[in-house]
């Protein structure tokens, strides 16, 4: 790749996003630079890293978002780019502009178009504005003693149902009602209206149409600098608890191929409108009628965007690496397609059974499952921490498949064998949750998990005599004495005992 | 040795008789009762952390790590953690009236004064720790003998936060 105008970048990141970048970095024949905190001295994008660059500091704003630092630390290794990866400075137009300023080259998407879809009320502007569906919403204000019902009715008609009745000044649920056909319009407004002006003393109303078992649908677009942009296809996210997205899939088991044009097309005229470059990502909800809004775009690489690689065979790091450096598309879409199905399942270090606190402690074993149609993306290896200064996603297990059923089974089958012992991690909740009905079925919508009794995923008891046995067969082995030759066995390199996982908390990777 | 799984507090213990290096299963309790148990044989592997399981006649591998008291298991699919405890040894560590920070964090809210009856289930306290909220309650009824933190105080992993008297 000679023509890139440079030969080295930094990630400004850490953690699996690290460790994909940096690859990316290697495989493009790029040098991968790396920057880390103390906390992560021994982490594994440090390690794969060509040249690693230590960001002094206790706090964030110190080290992963110390823009100056970064910055500097870019220059002393000679690195000519900055990737951001995802959370951290990625979708800081102002560290865009300082990359840019500073004459590196930014492999993310202009600060401008950051800062318009940055900002919710811009962005939903500048989407109207482009032809792009937002969620439809409309203030009504009628004076007193107006025909207040035929004016709201005719919004109400442009606004569509099931619609929500907000009092504009209203707050803590008062004066809010949801109306799920024309026939209670009048009752429910009356009742809304009188709570506003007893509460607010204002009786404008705004009318939003009320989003009922809808699907979190993205589609993923690619622009370059020479006024090409495509997109590649949608990954659904519906499977989320509070906005935590736990299992991502590409193509959506309810999108056909009419409804996936005409949303990769708002999707690319999204891009259009802020003069995009890049990959980034254009979110919109599906309601359960098939009509489909915008409600974010997230200027970046996502986390799951491994899925889309999967089925179109496209390496989207690679394609920033290329936009980036001014280099055309070289895709049409018509070259854009979709081999069979994809799933990627989030392992975080957290507790179903108890509300899903975070959890930490040793990975005293960590072995991934590799095989045909597997991918992991990870940021951990054997022996790591998993501690409480970082996000709690420790990896993502991808898997291809030919369909959608045998996607869902590779990846239950994945998840059996990625055998993670010393920290409670998900993985047994996604077993129970890659068999569900309601999963086997594609029916899920994003209200799903958090009104659902967890529970039901707990996995089932099991004869409790064979567990015992083999914890005490282990014991009677000396397993628990390093074995022979300590295969997996943790060592604390300070005390030169098998790991306490507390003991090493404010460390990361003893 | 006794043996937990999870938290259903039952204890458990294995005879194991061996039989040139073969672990076979003899004598199971449960809370000191004798109870039914499988036909389970266990083997060294060459890989350490490896134990070839033979349950009721078919084969199995069990990965196995320790990790403070626990045995962690990866077996058909699944993990496990059994808990060793030594025989004799408290079979409730609630019993000891202290309750513990489960991560570090901040202590957002204080419900309770020293001196106060609380009964089972009232929240005490409200910590912050990785970006959520947890309550802390009280596993029995009783007097609150001692408050350790105020708001805004920061807190360790294991921290005694709270006394509890009967």
């Amino acid at each position: 790749m000679s023509e890139l105008p440079f030969n080295a970048v930094l990630v400004a990141n850490r953690g699996e996003i690290a460790v994909r970048v940096l690859t990316a970095a290697r495989e493009a024949g790029l040098k991968g630079v790396a920057v880390y905190s103390d906390a992560d001295a021994k982490a594994l994008h440090v390690e794969i890293a060509d040249e690693a660059i230590h960001l002094p500091g206790k706090t964030l704003s110190e080290t992963y978002l110390n823009s100056d630092a970064i910055i500097a630390a870019a220059q002393s290794s000679g690195a000519q780019a900055i990737h951001p990866g995802y959370g951290f400075l990625s979708e800081r137009a102002d560290f865009a502009s300082a990359v840019k300023q500073s004459g590196l080259v930014w492999i993310g998407p202009p600060p401008e178009a950051i800062s318009t879809m940055g900002d919710k009320i811009s962005a939903r502007l500048k989407m109207m504005e482009s032809g792009v569906p937002v969620i439809p919403g409309e203030e009504l204000s009628v004076p007193d003693g107006a025909d207040h019902l035929g004016q709201l009715a005719a919004c109400a008609a442009r606004v569509g149902y099931p619609l929500l009745l907000k009092a504009s000044a209203g707050g803590g649920g008062k004066g809010m009602r949801a109306v799920s056909e024309p026939k209670m319009l009048r009752t429910e407004y009356e009742a809304a209206s009188r709570e506003a002006s007893a509460a607010f003393g204002d009786g404008t109303i705004y009318v939003e149409r009320l989003m009922v078992g809808a699907r979190h649908i993205e589609v993923q677009v690619l622009a370059d600098s020479h006024g090409n942009c495509i997109h590649l296809n949608e990954r659904d996210c519906s499977l989320q608890r509070r906005h935590q997205k736990v299992i991502e899939e590409a193509p959506s088991p309810v999108v056909n191929s009419e409804l996936r044009d005409a949303m990769g097309a708002a999707a690319v005229r999204a891009a259009k409108a802020v003069d995009y470059e890049g990959a980034g990502t254009v979110e919109f909800l599906l309601s359960d009628r098939g009509e489909f809004f915008f409600l974010e775009m997230n200027t970046r690489l996502q986390v799951e965007h491994p899925v889309t690689e999967m089925i179109t065979g496209i390496d989207l790091v690679l394609k920033q690496f290329e936009v980036a450096a001014g280099m055309p598309l070289g895709l049409n879409q018509s070259d854009i397609g979709i081999t069979g199905h994809s799933m990627e399942a989030r392992i975080y270090a957290e507790d179903p059974s108890k509300g899903f606190l975070p959890a930490i402690g040793d990975l005293a074993m960590w072995r991934a499952p590799a095989g045909p149609g597997i991918r992991v993306d990870t940021g951990v290896r054997e022996g790591d921490s998993v501690t409480v200064d970082f996000d709690p996603m420790l990896a993502k297990l991808v898997v291809h498949a030919p369909s959608r059923t045998a996607a869902a089974r590779r990846l239950h089958n994945a998840l059996s064998d990625l055998r993670v012992l010393g920290v409670i991690t998900n993985i047994g909740f996604l077993r129970q949750m890659t068999m569900h009905p309601d999963f086997v079925s594609g029916s899920i919508t994003t209200d799903y998990l958090d009104s659902t009794d967890i529970s039901k995923f707990a996995e089932p008891e099991i004869d409790p005599s064979s567990l015992v046995a083999i914890a005490a067969a282990a014991s009677r082995f000396g397993l628990d004495k390093g074995g022979s030759g300590g295969d997996g066995e943790l060592i604390d390199e300070h005390t030169g005992h098998a790991g306490d996982p507390f003991r090493t908390l404010s460390r990361s990777f003893p | 040795m006794e043996w937990s799984i999870a938290e259903t507090g039952i204890r458990y213990t294995a005879k194991l008789s061996d039989s040139e290096g073969t672990m076979n299963l003899s004598g199971f309790t449960a809370d000191g009762q004798e109870s039914i148990h499988g036909e389970i044989s266990i083997t060294r592997d060459s890989q350490a952390n490896r134990l070839l399981v033979e349950i009721d006649g078919s084969a199995h591998i069990a990965h196995v790590a320790k990790v403070g008291d626990d045995w962690w298991i990866h077996l058909d699919g699944r993990i496990h953690v059994v808990t060793g405890h030594e025989p004799g040894s408290s079979s409730d560590s609630s019993g000891e009236g202290g309750l513990n920070a489960p991560m570090p964090g901040t202590i957002l809210e204080v419900h309770v004064k020293e001196g106060q009856r609380v009964r089972e289930g009232q929240t005490l306290l409200v910590m912050e720790a990785m970006k959520m909220e947890h309550r802390i309650q009280a596993p029995k009824a009783g007097e609150v003998v001692r408050l350790n933190f105020s708001e805004g105080d920061r807190v360790d992993m294991g921290a005694t936060l709270v006394e509890l008297g009967d």
